[in-house]
């Protein structure tokens, strides 16, 4: 990812919107040091303020356009476990309106992303509280189940202490049934600087070092040592959130498959079903998987059984069903799509678009003279910023090279 | 790297030098070239370990003369860890083309850290290790070993006492390890052959006490030559240790101890003088002629001088009434009587010596005189009757110091009873203190003896103090502030609970039930924000369990608990270093705990907490031993007291905050819970490197404000943090040193990489 970006401290003025009176530390601007936020923001010659703001807002959208191109093998069936803290201290008030309600409707976002983007993963939940760990949700690859499951009232009920290592050892065990040519991984999102836990952690971690899971963690208050130990001997990311909407950026990093670093790994063939859409049917009849009557469905092409959505795990005899589109949406991980130059305004427009902006061979729109122009590096066509953002977070294929 | 100072090659064992390790070498070199005494000041966790050697290394091998480079550390980790950083210095030269030829460098420590003898090295205690050591190699044992084949003498020291000492040890650098593994292999004694190659040595590296106190510095330190160089490192505390190497403690106990020495030395005598009257005779012959020898190499300054032996006691012979060993026997023990006799007044005493004296005269009719001599004849009669067993006349030597220094100095000390331990106790516990009020007693001979005297710690602010108190003039006096890349470390200085009553732990408030819920629920709320370690510093053990025992009372080790384990340091060792192991361990697996310690006691010195977090209350302490050298220093130093007490109380203080901050990628957070930190005037007292650090904003807060800044700190600190952004800020590479002005070995940098 992106990492030299994230770096750079980008400017935190305290005028985002309706949230202006909060600080970054969670506590009200008037708890907060002192911060001259307007010597931060230039004037243009204008005396306005419109483009410095536009520059803030443009270096953000870059900083997450910004990705690492380089074609490496990874892991595009993934099975990923989400292990959320459930202690005390994520009823902390930093976030709005607490931590954890905060964190559960990133993770609502960030599941769907994540089964958009990784169609044919799996994905399960845990949470820790009192000490102990809880299956909220097994390992599935439907979306709906894990967003009912955050959506349970339950998850606000905050209790004792977290423990690390009842949570890494249920997911190790739920891993265990994960087929080998899976990458394993565990995302947890931490409030707490303490884990209660029955044994030496440091096992656990020899342990999940052998299993090849990858650990990442996000914390919400500070650095804890034993949790980055962990994430680093691990290969996983290990981030600390500033605010909410940093959780969610360090959140979405887990989400393009991680490269495959396993020496188990083998390019083994995989059995998988296509199955056809079974649409035009006189009477309704019940899928093996919610055994509710519909009239559409799709047929798995080994067992004829019906299943109402894809992909999934055919019940009755567990081939793994996907469609072509979903296929091709997880491939766009092992190539992506290079990054765009940005080209230098100053240079360019002199001969050749001189006066008139250019036109984004994307959405046809009109670049502004002063506005930052990108290039594909293959097809040479030129984008605004928006469709750049988009082309890199969405389409996944450049307009101008298909 | 390679670089130039002045006309100096030094080679630095990294591939970056910090700009304050560059400019630390110079200061140091400077100091070197004037052969004057110099005071370095340079935070914690900066190498300056690293830089000392490698400088005085490239100074030593590049000039002629050799300087030998004698290195005091505080304990003996601190001993090893220095050794280890030689060995590396020394196989990186070699690496880079300088031969070193005949490079010999060692540490010293005592006997049970070196013995290798299979029965004795099983024993615990030092002083037992040392006596069962003395048992089969002291000269007459071996004497007698000669005639009776079945007394045990000890192989190693055997072997080794029939190869002459250049060819004991091939050069290199040993670490305590090494020298142990070598020893088992040659089968030579360690510890004597480390004592018996120091002459030898380019770099000897020992604890404090083998310079400074009188009677190991006679053993070990005595023959290095005027040119030596003289570091004395982490030596914020140097003045103390000057004290207590002088000041002596007499209890019952050793006053029971002494008197059983006196009855065994009268048996002793009586024995001796009927099997071998003669060599009582020979002794007596020898106390005529006077401590004549040592006279003599004084005058020739080939020796560092004891400050136990003053130089008019060296020209008179030992006066009559001691001579013969069975008068001095008596003269013992009606000194020990009477001092038994003091032990039973019910209220505390303090005087000087001059009318202790006064009263020992009128009361036994002993002169000053002969007790001046008391230290130098009880060494001489324990030799005469060959007694090996020197442990068991520990105390009675004691006491014989105790009349020497009682006698021979008329300020600079002073004699203090306390009948009790504590204000309120009622069960007597008598204790007789000699004081040692005067630093410099101590440490003179040291700074008159060599040209360069090298003081260097994290912590030496104010430094104008350390020359008054030793009574030296420096030659280079330089502070060092640490170049950071970013603020890696957050003072903070606390001076009210939420509630905005103000804290302190001054002595008229600091048992006000407020005061206290405020310095719990500081203590709470960080524990709440502060991930892995906290250590907790309070002024004393009296003071912690008052406060330990409140807080049990309103609940806030409760409150506590639920975030973080709590250990208490005890003024016991081994219940201490087991509660900082699992202090240690409970922060590795992420449990968290909390350290309450004492400012001055184990934890505050020599022990790191990198990745942890300190947190700081202070205060003052006073006791009588303080008061009375309160009273010296404005008497001799023109100190004022309070000005003293301040210094005092700031270097701690700075000391215990420096324990958090172990290197530049490191971090930590210090929180000084006490409204007077907030003060212009002591502020100006800390050292420089934690002054800049502290910010309008971060001075005068309260509690919850503390806990925002504490948080925002934390996160800012955990975005991750490339080395490289350091380079060219906080490290220098060549081309660095040379934009700086510096001389730099370019070329070879890059030929090599």
């Amino acid at each position: 990812m992106a990492k030299e970006v994230e770096d750079e401290d980008y400017i935190d003025i305290d005028d985002t919107g309706p949230e202006g009176l909060k600080g970054a530390d969670g506590g009200y601007a008037w708890e907060e040091e002192y911060k001259r936020s307007w010597d931060v923001i230039q004037e243009d010659e204008s005396g306005s303020l419109q483009s410095a703001v536009q520059g803030i807002q443009e270096q953000l959208k870059r900083k997450r356009r910004l990705r690492d191109t380089t074609a490496i093998q990874r892991g595009i069936i993934r099975h990923v476990i989400l292990v959320i803290d459930g202690s005390e201290n994520m009823g902390t008030r930093d976030m709005r309106p607490t931590r954890i309600a905060a964190t559960l409707q990133i993770l609502e976002s960030f599941v769907n992303e994540y089964f958009d983007q990784n169609p044919i993963s799996q994905l399960a939940i845990i949470s820790t509280k009192d000490g102990l760990a809880e299956k909220l949700t097994d390992l599935s690859g439907n979306p709906l189940d894990h967003v009912n499951a955050l959506r349970d009232k339950s998850n606000k009920d905050l209790a004792g202490e977290p423990s690390l290592q009842n949570a890494l050892e249920l997911a190790m065990h739920t891993l265990r049934r994960a087929p080998t040519h899976g990458s394993r991984e565990i995302v947890c999102i931490f409030g707490s600087l303490t884990t209660c836990d029955p044994g030496d952690i440091k096992q656990t971690q020899a342990a999940l070092k052998h299993a090849e899971v990858r650990v990442s963690m996000v914390q919400l208050a500070a650095e804890v040592q034993v949790f980055k130990r962990i994430c680093q001997e691990t290969n996983g990311l290990f981030a600390v959130a500033d605010d909410e909407i940093h959780l969610k950026d360090m959140l979405f990093e887990c989400i393009p498959p991680p490269p495959v670093v396993s020496a188990k790994a083998t390019s083994d063939m995989i059995q998988m079903g296509f199955p056809i859409r079974a649409s035009n049917a006189q009477v309704p009849t019940p899928c093996v998987c919610h055994h509710e009557l519909s009239f559409s469905g799709y047929i798995c092409p080994r067992c004829r059984s019906k299943v109402c959505s894809l992909p999934t795990d055919c019940d009755v005899c567990g081939l793994p069903l996907v469609s072509a589109p979903h296929l091709a949406r997880s491939y766009h991980h092992l190539f992506p799509e290079e990054n765009y130059r940005e080209i230098d305004v100053e240079v360019h427009s002199g001969a050749e678009h001189s006066g008139a902006g250019l036109v984004c061979f994307g959405c046809e729109g009109e670049v502004k003279g002063a506005a930052a122009r990108y290039q594909c590096p293959r097809c040479r066509k030129e984008f605004c910023l928006e469709c750049d953002v988009f082309i890199h977070e969405t389409l996944h294929n450049c307009p101008g090279c298909v | 790297m390679r670089f130039y100072i002045d006309d100096l090659p030094v080679i630095f064992p990294y591939d970056y030098v910090y700009p304050e390790q560059y400019r630390y070498m110079c200061g140091l070199k400077k100091s070197l070239d004037s052969k004057g005494h110099c005071m370095l000041e340079m935070p914690s966790g900066t190498g300056k370990t690293v830089s000392l050697l490698s400088l005085i290394i490239a100074y030593q091998q590049f000039y002629p003369g050799r300087r030998k480079l004698v290195y005091c550390s505080r304990t003996v980790p601190e001993i090893d860890k220095a050794l280890e950083e030689l060995k590396r210095l020394i196989a990186y030269r070699r690496e880079h083309g300088c031969e070193d030829k005949d490079f010999l460098g060692l540490g010293l420590t005592s006997r049970r850290n070196l013995c290798i003898h299979d029965r004795v090295r099983k024993e615990r205690k030092g002083k037992v290790v040392d006596a069962k050591c003395r048992e089969m190699t002291s000269s007459w044992v071996r004497r007698k070993a000669q005639e009776e084949p079945e007394i045990e003498l000890c192989g190693f020291f055997e072997k080794m006492a029939e190869v002459d000492p250049a060819d004991l040890l091939p050069s290199g650098v040993y670490t305590m390890d090494d020298l142990m593994d070598y020893g088992r292999d040659a089968g030579y004694c360690p510890y004597y052959l480390s004592r018996r190659v120091i002459p030898l040595a380019d770099v000897i590296i020992y604890s404090y006490h083998y310079m400074l106190d009188p009677k190991v510095a006679e053993l070990v330190s005595k023959e290095f030559s005027r040119d030596s160089i003289i570091v004395f490192d982490e030596a914020h505390n140097i003045d103390s240790t000057c004290i207590e190497s002088l000041s002596i403690d007499l209890t019952n106990y050793t006053l029971r101890n002494s008197s059983v020495s006196v009855q065994k030395l009268a048996e002793r005598v009586t024995e001796i003088k009927q099997q071998d009257s003669q060599r009582l005779q020979d002794e007596y012959q020898r106390l005529v002629e006077g401590l004549r020898d040592a006279s003599l190499m004084r005058e020739e300054d080939a020796v560092l001088t004891n400050p136990t032996l003053p130089d008019d006691v060296l020209t008179e012979a030992v006066p009559g009434n001691i001579r013969r060993a069975e008068h001095f026997v008596m003269f013992l023990k009606r000194f020990v009587e009477y001092l038994k006799a003091r032990m039973r007044v019910m209220h505390v005493v303090a005087e000087t010596t001059p009318s202790f004296l006064q009263h020992v005269r009128e009361i036994t009719y002993i002169e000053r005189k002969p007790l001046r001599f008391c230290a130098e004849r009880l060494a001489s009669l324990i030799r005469t009757l060959e007694l090996t067993d020197l442990e068991e006349f520990s105390s009675l030597a004691k006491v014989a110091e105790f009349a020497t220094l009682c006698a021979t100095y008329d300020t600079g000390f002073m004699v203090l009873f306390e009948p009790f331990e504590s204000d309120q106790s009622t069960v007597p516990n008598p204790v007789l203190h000699l004081a040692c009020l005067d630093a410099a007693i101590a440490i003179r001979p040291v700074f008159q003896r060599f040209h360069t005297v090298i003081i260097t710690s994290g912590t030496l602010s104010p430094m104008d103090m350390y020359p008054r108190m030793l009574e030296f003039t420096p030659a280079v006096q330089e502070s060092f502030t640490m170049t950071l890349a970013r603020q890696c470390f957050a003072p903070l200085v606390v001076t009210r609970g939420s509630d905005q009553v103000t804290i302190s732990s001054k002595f008229e408030v600091r048992n006000d039930p407020a005061v206290v819920r405020n310095f719990g629920n500081l203590l709470i709320e960080m524990s709440k924000s502060v991930p892995d370690g906290i250590v907790a510093f309070f002024p004393s053990y009296l003071y912690m369990e008052s406060i330990v025992s409140m807080w049990n009372e309103i609940g806030v080790l409760r409150d506590v608990w639920k975030h973080k384990l709590i250990f208490v340091e005890t003024p016991d060792a081994a219940e201490t270093s087991v509660a900082l192991q699992n202090y240690r361990t409970a922060c590795d697996n992420g449990r968290g705990a909390i350290l309450l310690s004492v400012a001055r006691g184990k934890v505050s010195e020599g022990i790191d907490f990198d990745h942890n977090y300190g947190r700081a209350g202070h205060h003052y302490t006073e006791s009588r031993i303080l008061k009375a050298r309160l009273e010296y220093l404005r008497e001799t130093h023109q100190i004022r007291e309070n000005d003293f007490l301040t210094f005092d109380a700031i270097r701690h203080a700075s000391q215990c905050v420096g324990r958090v901050l172990r290197g530049k990628t490191d971090y930590g957070l210090m929180v000084l819970a006490d409204k007077r930190y907030s003060r212009a005037d002591k502020r100006s007292k800390m050292p420089r490197w934690i002054q800049e650090c502290m910010t309008e904003t971060s001075l005068n807060l309260s509690t919850d404000m503390a806990v925002g800044l504490t948080r925002k700190f934390l996160k800012l600190m955990a975005k991750p943090f490339d080395t490289k952004a350091q380079l060219g800020i906080s490290m220098w590479s060549n081309e660095h040193i040379v934009q700086h002005g510096g001389r730099a070995d370019i070329p070879m940098e890059i030929g090599e990489n």
